[in-house]
């Protein structure tokens, strides 16, 4: 009985959202609030962490090592957060024992009060950092990123917005100091030079990934394109993808995501890639000056192809091409592993909200001068200050990074009871 | 307006780009075909921007007249922030792109060409490195680490008694020595290679190559010891004029060099690798449009096409001769490993040949093949199946 009604509280802002989209945000914010307490899934998961940290920092006061250290690290916040959650339990339970003694005089039943109240405020956003604590990182969360902008359909006009969106991310990432670089930027031919028919920015800063992962998949925008003539709406999509970013030095890196490593999940094998440099007919060597230094990866097995002719170094070319693909590869494996995983909880939950690269996520409406995210049913009606990569874009992305911790939340949640139940 | 200035683009290509129909079906003997650009082409170029229909003409395709047009913006730009000109970027590139129609060499006008991760400057009057060239120098620098490794396994002496000996002849820019001291360094603690040219121009831009390239830190410092740039003609035997020969040179450099077979040790004298790009086009090739406009009419013939032969060589085809130099004294080194670069794959085989008449009379046995000729060695460095330059690489067995 007590599982059941867990399962609905959990379950019921899941449905206000499908029912009413637009308010979306605020519901899973009420959620959150009156939430507070935890479902007892998630405490005892935290509990679990928390005695393995205790286990870990004593056996890295006997003796240094540095695998332990780091997952001690990464357990240590939520340790951390925990005791805070008991701490605040336990004087709730020590100042509610004293005002229902009947001994205790009215000074200090006044001030125990005061205490309880600010103790009773205070427990949501603990409960709150501990569930947060407790989501699993994500793989690729601490590392740099790729952003790959493709128009899709639409044309010329989705040409036009994909430039523009490209626009956009260089500027809130310069905004953010996170130095993009562009790797790639071809332009379809046409009128004029902004009509992008691929481009891939590389943000180098660690941890970019988690900063722009909210925005993979295609955003749709609805508005006059400058090419038509009668005036009317039309509605194009472009996509964005974002990639992780493998250093190039490996030596740093922990085994799971070393691609050099065989037994890592996204190590490539090079006999299974093909390489083509440009090969061009007629006279070679000294007989000719030639300036192309194009190439072409192809991962057989997956049939991905990349192709690079932006630098002038081959070897430059060679090596960026070597980045995007390894990034491509990864994502995929990583979508495939999710998508796995998702099978498996949607059998538990019956449906899932999972939003792959094939999902419509935002719409660009620019008649009404507003931005509309699917997932979170944000709204900002400041579309120029979006475009310009300001603080609207990042309230937007806020606001689905919210969501991505509830959905996650939600499934670990009904994981552990379906988990507990079958047990 | 615009029509007019397509107009005008379109005669300019059709003038000095393409070549007529009636010559091409008239013409039976190898005279590459430039094909002309369709028109679709040339409109489709001018609407995505003006400079284009002009850099079309010598760069033939879309994709490659984009990027060259990209790059010089971004030296245009570059420059006018730089150097404070009285002129803007913009009537900067424009006569950048105006040089570039007539086929003056890209590279001339941005001032290097990327060789490997280094940055090769490059001047009027010094050849151009090629990136076949590139790859030789990898799959050289690649031997080169094979054969030590062999050599460790069966003597187990991982310390070198003496430095791997590197010789480059007709340097030219340097590409080669200073890529292969940046390949090598990282595997030999002691390294000497001796690079030599015999143009004063050429030397001085290798020097500065060198400089430019430590300065970047693209390169050990212990460069600017091991690498020496000396001046000689390689297919002079005596000394007269000027120039010194490439024995007298050698002489100094080599310890031991020209001493006859019977002194003892052979470590001490003798070369690890002998690289060389030497001139290898024949007048014919050079005249007959094989030879592309652009390196014809900018790059130094010095570097392209060997001089007319006076002095002994006689069973080689006149655009041999430097191979039957280089190969003789190959053999004068004891060169454990010598890679040639070549014109195709028919002078690949002719040095083969050459190689192997020669090599009847010496003692030791020798490897010789060319390079690339596996489907995938063909593919992985962007080499046409038939076409294009080849290398030869001899390997000394022992």
């Amino acid at each position: 009985m007590l599982v059941k009604s867990i399962c609905r509280s959990i379950l019921r802002p899941r449905l206000g959202l499908k029912l009413s989209p637009l308010r979306g945000l605020h519901t899973s914010k009420n959620w959150e609030a009156s939430d507070s307490a935890l479902s007892p899934a998630l405490l005892t998961r935290a509990r679990l962490l928390a005695a393995e940290h205790t286990k870990l920092a004593e056996r890295l006061g006997e003796s240094f090592d540095a695998k332990t250290a780091k997952r001690a690290g990464e357990l240590a916040p939520v340790a951390n957060i925990l005791k805070e959650w008991v701490n605040a339990n336990d004087s709730i339970v020590e100042l509610n024992s004293l005002l229902t003694d009947p001994n205790t005089d009215a000074e200090l039943r006044s001030l125990a009060t005061e205490d309880l109240e600010s103790s009773r405020d205070a427990l949501p956003s603990i409960s709150d950092r501990l569930k947060k604590a407790l989501i699993p990182r994500h793989p690729f969360a601490d590392l740099p990123c790729l952003l790959e902008i493709r128009p899709g359909a639409g044309g010329d006009e989705a040409g036009l917005f994909a430039f523009e969106m490209l626009r956009m991310y260089v500027a809130f990432c310069s905004r953010r100091g996170l130095r993009p670089t562009i790797l790639k930027q071809d332009t379809e031919v046409g009128p004029s030079e902004d009509r992008l028919s691929e481009a891939v920015i590389e943000i180098q800063a660690n941890g970019a990934y988690d900063i722009l992962r909210t925005e993979s998949g295609v955003h749709r925008v609805q508005r006059v394109p400058a090419t038509e003539t009668k005036g009317r709406t039309h509605t194009s999509a472009v996509s964005v993808m974002v990639l992780p970013s493998f250093p190039e030095d490996t030596s740093e890196m922990d085994n799971a995501l070393n691609f050099e490593d065989p037994s890592s999940d996204y190590y490539i094998d090079p006999q299974e890639v093909r390489v083509e440099k440009m090969r061009a007919g007629g006279a070679g060597g000294q007989h000719v000056n030639k300036t192309e230094s194009a190439i072409r990866l192809t991962h057989i097995p997956t049939n991905t192809v990349v192709s690079m002719q932006d630098e002038r170094s081959q070897q430059a070319n060679r090596r960026k091409a070597w980045q995007v693909l390894r990034a491509k590869l990864a994502e995929a494996r990583q979508e495939a592993r999710e998508q796995e995983l998702m099978q498996l909880r949607r059998g538990i939950l019956g449906g899932v909200a999972k939003m792959g690269r094939g999902d419509k996520i935002r719409t660009y409406n620019f008649g009404q001068s507003r931005c509309t995210d699917h997932r979170t049913g944000i709204t900002i009606h400041n579309l120029d200050g979006i475009l310009d990569g300001g603080d609207g874009l990042e309230t937007v992305m806020d606001s689905v990074r919210t969501w991505m911790a509830d959905s996650e939340v939600e499934a670990m949640v009904a994981e552990d009871m379906a988990n507990a139940k079958s047990k | 307006m615009i029509c007019i200035y397509i107009y005008i683009s379109l005669s300019l290509l059709a003038s000095t780009g393409g070549i007529s129909w009636h010559q091409r079906s008239s013409t039976t003997t190898r005279i590459p075909m430039m094909p002309r650009i369709p028109f679709s082409v040339i409109i489709k170029a001018q609407r995505e921007n003006h400079l284009l229909p002009i850099l079309l003409k010598e760069c033939r395709t879309i994709d490659s007249a984009r990027n060259e047009l990209r790059w010089l913006r971004e030296r245009a730009v570059r420059d006018s922030q730089s150097l404070s000109s009285k002129t803007g970027w913009r009537s900067r590139l424009r006569s950048m792109c105006q040089m570039r129609s007539r086929g003056y060499p890209l590279q001339y006008i941005l001032g290097d060409q990327p060789f490997g991760h280094l940055e090769i400057l490059c001047r009027r009057g010094v050849l151009i490195p090629r990136p076949e060239t590139e790859s030789y120098t990898y799959q050289a620098a690649k031997l080169v680490r094979q054969m030590a490794r062999g050599c460790n396994d069966k003597s187990e002496s991982p310390n070198q008694a003496r430095p791997l000996r590197v010789i480059d002849l007709c340097t030219g820019t340097g590409c080669i020595s200073l890529l292969l001291h940046a390949l090598l360094a990282p595997h030999f603690q002691k390294l000497e290679i001796v690079a030599v040219d015999i143009s004063p121009t050429a030397l001085g831009l290798a020097q500065e190559n060198l400089k430019h390239n430590l300065q970047m830190g693209q390169l050990a410092s212990s460069a600017g010891t091991d690498i020496h740039f000396h001046c000689a003609d390689v297919l002079r035997y005596g000394c007269n004029n000027s120039v010194p020969s490439i024995e007298s040179i050698l002489q100094i450099q080599l310890p031991n060099f020209g001493a006859s077979d019977t002194s003892p040790p052979v470590q001490e004298s003798g070369c690890d690798l002998l690289i060389s790009n030497p001139p290898y086009i024949s007048q014919t090739e050079f005249r007959n449009g094989t030879t592309a406009r652009s390196v014809r009419r900018f790059e130094p013939k010095l570097a392209l096409v060997p001089p007319h032969s006076g002095s002994g060589v006689e069973d080689c085809m006149p655009e041999d001769i430097f191979y039957h130099r280089i190969l003789t004294l190959a053999f004068k080194l004891r060169a454990k490993l010598t890679v040639l670069e070549c014109g195709d794959s028919h002078q690949a085989s002719r040095v083969v040949a050459l190689h192997n008449r020669l090599a009847s009379t010496e003692s030791g046995q020798f490897s010789a093949e060319v390079w690339p000729s596996r489907e995938r060695d063909l593919a992985e460095n962007g080499f046409h199946a038939t076409d294009g330059s080849r290398c030869v690489i001899i390997q000394a067995l022992q």
